[in-house]
This record gives C-alpha cells, sequence and structure tokens, in this order.
C-alpha cells in the first residue's frame, strides 16, 4: 500500500525544487526588445533644399527607443574586465610594483605595469604623460598597474593586491608658486613653465600714456570636468594576425590611431579603432587613456578586454578645464573707448601637458575680447602642478578669458557711468577690422549679435 | 532680501585648430537610386554632427536628408578627420564632403549631358533631379541617371575630396599671424535673483544670440546652445574639483560635484544671427563650444547688477556671493562718520 503522506511529501519536495531551479534558470534567449519596425520620418527630412531643414537625428530615434549600443552595452565571447590601480599620492618616486599578489587572486587571467608598455608615452603636443606611470607619480590620478580578470569585482580585488613602494617628494600645487626659481621641478626640465605665449599689438606704453583712465584686476577660474554621461569605454581585441580591433569613445579616431601605433610600436594599418556614438565628448575624449593598455592585456591573454572609466576614474584620471589666473590693465579714454591692453594668463597646467598650448595659444588671442584693442600685449604661462591633468575642454580657455574680459567691461562702464550695451557697441570689432594677431576679420556680427540678444532680453526696458 | 540684476556676455571664438593643419576627407557613393552613402571618419559626439554632414551632401547633390546614410569613425573603413574638436566638424568636415559630393555630381553631369542634349555645365541638381539650367521641364529623376552612371556607362558617381582651412604661421616673438581662417561671434544676456542673506543666485531667463554663418539645422543649433548654457551655469555657480592638502580629490563623485540639473536650467531663448561665411559649406561656421563661452560672463556681470560686487573668482558660490556682499556693507559702514 502507497503511503499517501509520504507520496505527498515527495511531491512538494519536487515542486520545490523545481520552483528554485525555475527562478534560477537564466533565459536561454534574450528579451526581446520591441520598438516599432515601421519608421515614421520626420518631412524635414525629406524636404528639398536639405540645408535650413530642422531635420530629426537618426541616432536620436535609436536613443530615443533605448537601442543605442554604447561600449558597456557591448559583450564579446570570452571577454574580460580591466581595472587600473590609481597612486593615491601626488607625487612620488616609484621604487617597486609587485603585481605578483594580485596575479594570484581568482579570476585575474594577466597583470600590466609602465615597463611592459614598448612606448610608455603620449600626448598630443608634448608625449610628455606615461600610460602607466613606471618611475614617477606626478598626480593622485596616475595609472600604476592594470589587471584583467574575468569580472570587474575580481578585477578590483586584485587591485588591492597589487604593492607599491613610493618615496614621496614634495607636490607643489599652486602655479605661482610653482613658477618660481626654487620650486621643485616636476618633469625634470629647468622650470615648471612648459609654454609660453605672447601677443604683441600697436605700443602698449604710449596707449596707457594716451588712456584717461587705467583698470586692473585678478580674476581666477577652477578646474572642472566635462562629466559625460558615458565615462571612457573601449575595448580590445588582438587577433591571430597580429591586428587589434578597438572599440572606443575616443572622439578623434585618426589621431588616436597614430598614437596607438606609436605606444605599442605597431604599423598603423594593423590598428582598427571603430567610434561608436559617443555618450558625450566635450573635449574630454580626444586623446588616448587606456587603448594601448587593454591592447596588450588582450594580446596577453588572448581574450577580448573592456574598461570603463568609474565615475571616480573620471574625474581623477581624465583631463579637466585649466584653473586660470589672469590680471587685466586696462587704459580707456574718457567717452569709454579702449585704447591699451595688457592680459598675463597664468594657465595650471596640471601634471602633463596634453591640450595645454592649445589652450594658453587661443585664450592669449582671444582675450582682449571682440574688441577693437589697437595696442596689447598677452604673455601666458602654461604651468606643470603635481595635480590631475588638464586638457581640451569645450572652449579651450575661452570662457575663462571671457569672465575676466567681460567682467572687467563692466567694471569700466560701472566707473564711468557709461551703460553696458553701449561702450560694448563702442568697442565691438566691425567688418573689416583687424584681431589681435594682425588678421583682417570678416563675416563679423558682434554687434548684430548683442542688439539680438538684448532686444530679445529687453535690456532697455527692464526694470528692477 | 531678493535683488534682481540683468548682465551682458559677449564673445568671438575661431573655428578649426591654431596655425596648424587640420584637415577632413569625405567619400560619396551615389547608389543606383540615387540616395548615397557618405563615408566620414569623424565622430558622432552626440551634437548631431552626422545630421548636419549629411544635409550638406544632400544639398550638393540636390536630394533629401534622408536620401544619404552615413557612415562614420571606423578607421579601416572611413577616410581621414581630425576629429570632433575644436568646433571643426561643419565648418572643415562640411567642406571636404561638400567637394566629395562636387566630384560625384560631376560624374552625374557628365552622364547626364547627352542624355538632355546639352553639355555638363549647363546642368544643375535639385529636387532629387539632374534638370538643365533654367528650364525645369527639361530634366531626369537622379535615380535614372545613376543608374546609367553605374550599368550601361561603367562610371559608378563616386567623389573623394579633402578640405584643410588656410591659416598663415604665427610670429613666435609677437603672435601676428592668421591663426584661424574664421571666426564666429555671440552674446548671452542673463536675468537673475541674488539673495542677499544667503548668497544664493538664481538664474531666471537667458537670451543668446550666436553667429554660426548659415544654421544647416537651426534645431540642432538651438540644442548645442540650450547645452552650452548648462554647462555655463555649471562654471559660473556650481561646479568645483576640491583638492586635500595631499593633492587627493576631495567630490570625485555626482553627489558631492554639484551639477546643474533641469531645475536648475532658466528660461532661455535662442536666436540665431544670421549670417553667410562664403568660405564655409552654404556659409556655415560652427556653433558648438561658444555656446558655453560667455554664460558664466554674463550670470556674474547681473550678479554686479543685482547687489553690487564683482564676483573675480569662479564658481559664484552662494558662500563667495554672501562674503561679498558682508565685505561691501563692511566697508559702507567704514565710510560712514564716526557717531557723534
Amino acid at each position: 500500500m502507497v503511503d499517501e503522506t509520504k507520496l505527498a511529501e515527495k511531491q512538494e519536495t519536487v515542486e520545490t525544487l523545481r520552483k528554485v531551479d525555475d527562478d534560477l534558470r537564466l533565459p536561454s534567449v534574450p528579451e526581446r526588445n520591441f520598438f516599432p519596425k515601421e519608421i515614421d520620418i520626420a518631412p524635414a527630412r525629406l524636404q528639398t533644399p536639405a540645408i535650413g531643414q530642422r531635420a530629426t537625428r537618426p541616432d536620436g530615434r535609436l536613443h530615443g527607443l533605448g537601442q543605442t549600443k554604447y561600449i558597456d552595452d557591448m559583450f564579446f565571447p570570452g571577454m574580460l574586465h580591466a581595472k587600473i590601480k590609481r597612486a593615491g599620492v601626488a607625487h612620488a618616486k616609484i621604487k617597486s610594483i609587485d603585481v605578483s599578489e594580485a596575479q594570484k587572486m581568482p579570476g585575474v587571467q594577466a597583470t600590466l605595469i609602465g615597463s611592459e608598455i614598448p612606448v610608455n608615452s603620449f600626448g598630443p603636443s608634448l608625449q610628455d604623460q606615461p600610460l602607466l606611470a613606471d618611475q614617477v607619480v606626478r598626480h593622485a590620478g596616475d595609472g600604476i598597474a592594470a589587471v584583467a580578470a574575468v569580472t570587474e569585482q575580481q578585477a578590483l580585488d586584485a587591485l588591492e593586491k597589487i604593492k607599491v613602494v613610493y618615496e614621496e617628494l614634495p607636490p607643489v600645487f599652486d602655479p605661482i608658486e610653482a613658477m618660481s626659481e626654487d620650486a621643485i621641478k616636476i618633469h625634470n626640465n629647468d622650470s615648471n613653465i612648459y609654454a609660453s605665449k605672447t601677443i604683441i599689438k600697436g605700443d602698449i606704453e604710449q596707449g596707457f600714456k594716451d588712456s584717461d583712465y587705467i583698470f586692473e584686476r585678478r580674476f581666477t577660474t577652477q578646474m572642472v570636468e566635462h562629466v559625460p554621461m558615458e565615462p571612457h569605454a573601449s575595448i580590445a581585441e588582438w587577433d591571430a594576425n597580429g591586428r587589434v580591433t578597438l572599440h572606443s569613445s575616443l572622439g578623434r579616431i585618426t589621431l588616436g590611431r597614430a598614437d596607438i601605433a606609436r605606444t605599442l610600436e605597431m604599423p598603423i594599418n594593423r590598428i582598427r579603432i571603430i567610434a561608436t556614438v559617443v555618450g558625450g565628448n566635450f573635449g574630454g575624449k580626444n586623446e588616448i587613456t587606456t587603448e594601448p593598455i587593454i591592447s596588450l592585456l588582450s594580446k596577453k591573454t588572448g581574450r577580448p578586454v573592456k574598461c570603463v572609466f568609474t565615475r571616480e576614474d573620471e574625474f581623477i584620471s581624465s583631463t579637466t578645464r585649466h584653473p586660470f589666473i589672469m590680471d587685466y590693465k586696462t587704459g580707456v579714454s574718457k567717452e569709454g573707448k579702449i585704447l591699451a591692453r595688457k592680459v598675463r594668463i597664468v594657465c595650471d597646467g596640471g601634471a602633463y601637458c596634453s591640450w595645454t598650448e592649445t589652450t594658453l595659444g587661443k585664450a592669449s588671442i582671444l582675450s582682449a575680447g571682440p574688441y577693437n584693442v589697437e595696442n596689447l600685449h598677452v604673455d601666458a604661462y602654461a604651468v606643470y602642478t603635481t595635480k590631475t591633468v588638464t586638457g581640451a575642454m569645450r572652449g579651450f580657455g575661452a570662457p575663462q578669458v571671457c569672465f575676466a574680459y567681460e567682467s572687467h567691461m563692466d567694471d569700466i562702464a560701472a566707473e564711468l557711468g557709461i551703460e553696458p550695451l553701449e561702450i560694448r557697441l563702442m568697442n565691438a570689432f566691425n567688418e573689416g577690422s583687424s584681431s589681435p594677431t594682425g588678421q583682417v576679420l570678416e563675416s563679423v556680427v558682434v554687434s548684430d549679435s548683442l542688439i539680438m540678444a538684448t532686444e530679445r532680453f529687453g535690456w532697455k526696458e527692464w526694470q528692477k | 532680501m531678493i535683488h534682481r540684476g540683468k548682465g551682458i556676455g559677449c564673445m568671438w571664438y575661431p573655428i578649426g585648430f591654431t596655425a596648424a593643419a587640420n584637415p577632413s576627407a569625405a567619400t560619396i557613393k551615389v547608389n543606383e537610386d540615387g540616395t548615397a552613402t557618405l563615408l566620414t571618419g569623424t565622430v558622432e559626439t552626440g551634437q548631431g554632427s552626422l545630421t548636419v554632414l549629411a544635409q550638406i551632401a544632400a544639398e550638393e547633390l540636390g536630394v533629401s536628408t534622408d536620401d544619404i546614410h552615413v557612415v562614420s569613425a571606423d578607421t579601416d573603413a572611413t577616410p581621414m578627420d581630425t576629429g570632433a574638436i575644436a568646433s571643426r566638424t561643419t565648418y572643415v568636415t562640411g567642406n571636404a564632403i561638400k567637394l566629395a559630393a562636387e566630384h560625384a555630381k560631376q560624374i552625374l553631369f557628365e552622364v547626364a549631358a547627352p542624355m538632355l542634349g546639352v553639355q555638363p555645365n549647363q546642368l544643375e541638381a535639385i529636387d532629387r533631379k539632374i534638370q538643365v539650367q533654367y528650364f525645369p521641364q527639361r530634366s531626369l529623376p537622379i535615380a535614372d541617371v545613376a543608374l546609367q552612371a553605374q550599368f550601361v556607362m561603367g562610371r559608378p558617381p563616386i567623389g573623394s575630396a579633402s578640405y584643410n582651412p588656410p591659416t598663415v604661421g604665427m610670429d613666435p616673438e609677437t603672435g601676428q599671424g592668421k591663426p584661424f581662417s574664421t571666426y564666429v561671434y555671440a552674446t548671452q544676456c542673463a536675468e537673475v535673483e541674488v539673495d542677499d542673506e544667503t548668497g544664493e543666485v538664481d538664474v531666471l531667463y537667458m537670451s543668446a544670440a550666436h553667429d554660426c554663418g548659415t544654421a544647416i539645422n537651426p534645431m540642432l543649433v538651438e540644442g548645442q546652445i540650450e547645452g552650452g548654457i548648462s554647462m555655463g551655469l555649471g562654471f559660473a555657480l556650481q561646479e568645483e574639483m576640491l583638492f586635500n592638502d595631499l593633492g587627493q580629490q576631495l567630490n570625485p563623485n555626482l553627489t558631492n560635484y554639484i551639477m546643474p540639473t533641469s531645475l536648475d536650467m532658466p528660461e532661455i531663448d535662442v536666436d540665431i544671427v544670421e549670417n553667410f561665411d562664403p568660405t564655409g559649406p552654404f556659409g556655415a561656421k560652427g556653433v558648438g563650444e561658444p555656446t558655453a563661452v560667455p554664460t558664466a560672463a554674463a550670470i556674474c556681470n547681473a550678479i554686479f547688477d543685482a547687489v553690487g560686487v564683482r564676483i573675480t573668482s569662479l564658481p559664484a558660490t552662494a558662500e563667495k556671493v554672501l562674503m561679498a556682499i558682508k565685505d561691501k556693507r563692511l566697508s559702507n559702514q567704514r565710510a560712514l562718520p564716526a557717531a557723534e
């Protein structure tokens, strides 16, 4: 006779087990994405002539439907995840790096340190930045070693086991202090000033002599991050023909490929970069970051390797906007006409050059503002400090100098009792004006933009 | 007490690299049905550049934006491009694309000329047709010409070209030279409220009038300007990377590094200043970076107008503004004669 109770118990156990099994079972195919297959094309995309149409973006449709594939959405069979150990100290000599314990950690497939990179330096104008610091740390976000593991967490855990011995060096954070002759030299050069620009136009001394009033003011700006929604991300896959394919968030692939070829000592035609739709750049993704590192990790492991920056990596190791110290001295006539301007810019250039030279150049040219200044003298210096790397960011030094020359303009206007709009219209460039570099300017619409923006604002009628 | 103020920020900004070569190349392949594929090495970074570039190619070929499919940013497949940097994409890459499309169009004209019984230089491409100038009734659909070119004449209509903006190097002593081919100009005005008890600044309204040459796509220009203002607002009032005495960052996260959100954004009115640059593709220049340039200046000038304090160090945080207001009060008090 069957024991009813036992049978029921047995069945219940089987049911429970099945339920647990169902809960644990991963779907064999990913969930289907539903998006409309019949597309509705906006009329502006179909009209001719095409210029001037408010045509919608095909990538906008993909963003809206959640169908855009960013780097972090891409997976390849056997793909590993890389993480980078950061120095944490601002300025130090590296005595030794020991990755042996990290290599024994679960899931770890390979490690990489700077001395394993064929040419461990890069940079758009000066190649002064190591991909992974191997001798000297010059800011706290410098990378020291990289780990590739099966999961991100395993890579992170392994970073903890990397032992680095430092001999700390005195840091220097203030650019003015770093300029002095007895300051510690961050790059073993004679001076921490690594770029300078001069613009001279007219006769500055005579201009100040002819002026009725002279105004002076120092302006400073801060360091900010680009904060793109998508952080720096890339995937490297080294193939059996010795070619490497990189899916990357790089914003300038042609020059990036040349930089990668240089660091890996490889012919350019063995490197392929495929950029996806980048989730925000703002100048921050104009340089290679981890691409050569993960290429070498992929070469070591024979597996695709992905590296996605955390928000913290993004802040501490990627480029930022240059802090500026700007001294303005302006001579004006009693009517409010600018007769002479002297500008001195000290640009906190961070630990490495990056796009600083370009930033300094643009800032000096633009520093007089969109105004006719016949007598001008601009001196600009970029200085190494043991802080986060400063580089390209939307405006290349222009937001800094614009804050200074426009604030200065209102100081002058207030002192002379001239309406801010009037003093600008009086000094603004016109068609055929000569720029600070002596260039004849064409298609100039400074006054038009002033009138248009103030009319829209209701400037004249506006009351407190 | 709340004080209101208004301020102006005016700026100029160059297009392209500073007195250095920054070329772009492009290839256009017209398909047998008159649609086309554009190959470019530039990268779409969210600004809508690929749509603008498609519009430039479409205009030159006389087709619509949707007729152009853009393949971009693969070093194995797409031609050289200096990249999405220096507000150069519309101007430099755009010029390269316009030239490439001209080359492809020339093949179409040479094929169409005997079909229409005229010389190639008498033709124009417009509304998806190749037609005789001033004789719109004598025309052929671009699809018919493209098919004829490829399968009858054996001349696939493909065009390639490159462009590099002309510059003159700068003198190292004086900086004199022609570092850029062209510049853009813009003004932004801000209306703010400043609380003199807390130092808090609220930006209520901004008007922005930007020159970008011809606005190839006014909607995308407006998008750039609104995005630039949000970045400028953060630079003006909130954002700052802070370090401790050891050179370590104190706020490397979005909890303590405060960026403007949609709730911080003022109402914005955007105007595009009408302009035409003969050196740009269809008169266009660029707009990307300049949009973030004058915002902080306009806001700080509005703070000055509201409470009479000059912020000389960015960002103009509530603490800094309040400190400046207190200093001003203190110096005003000192100016009073001593009480009898």
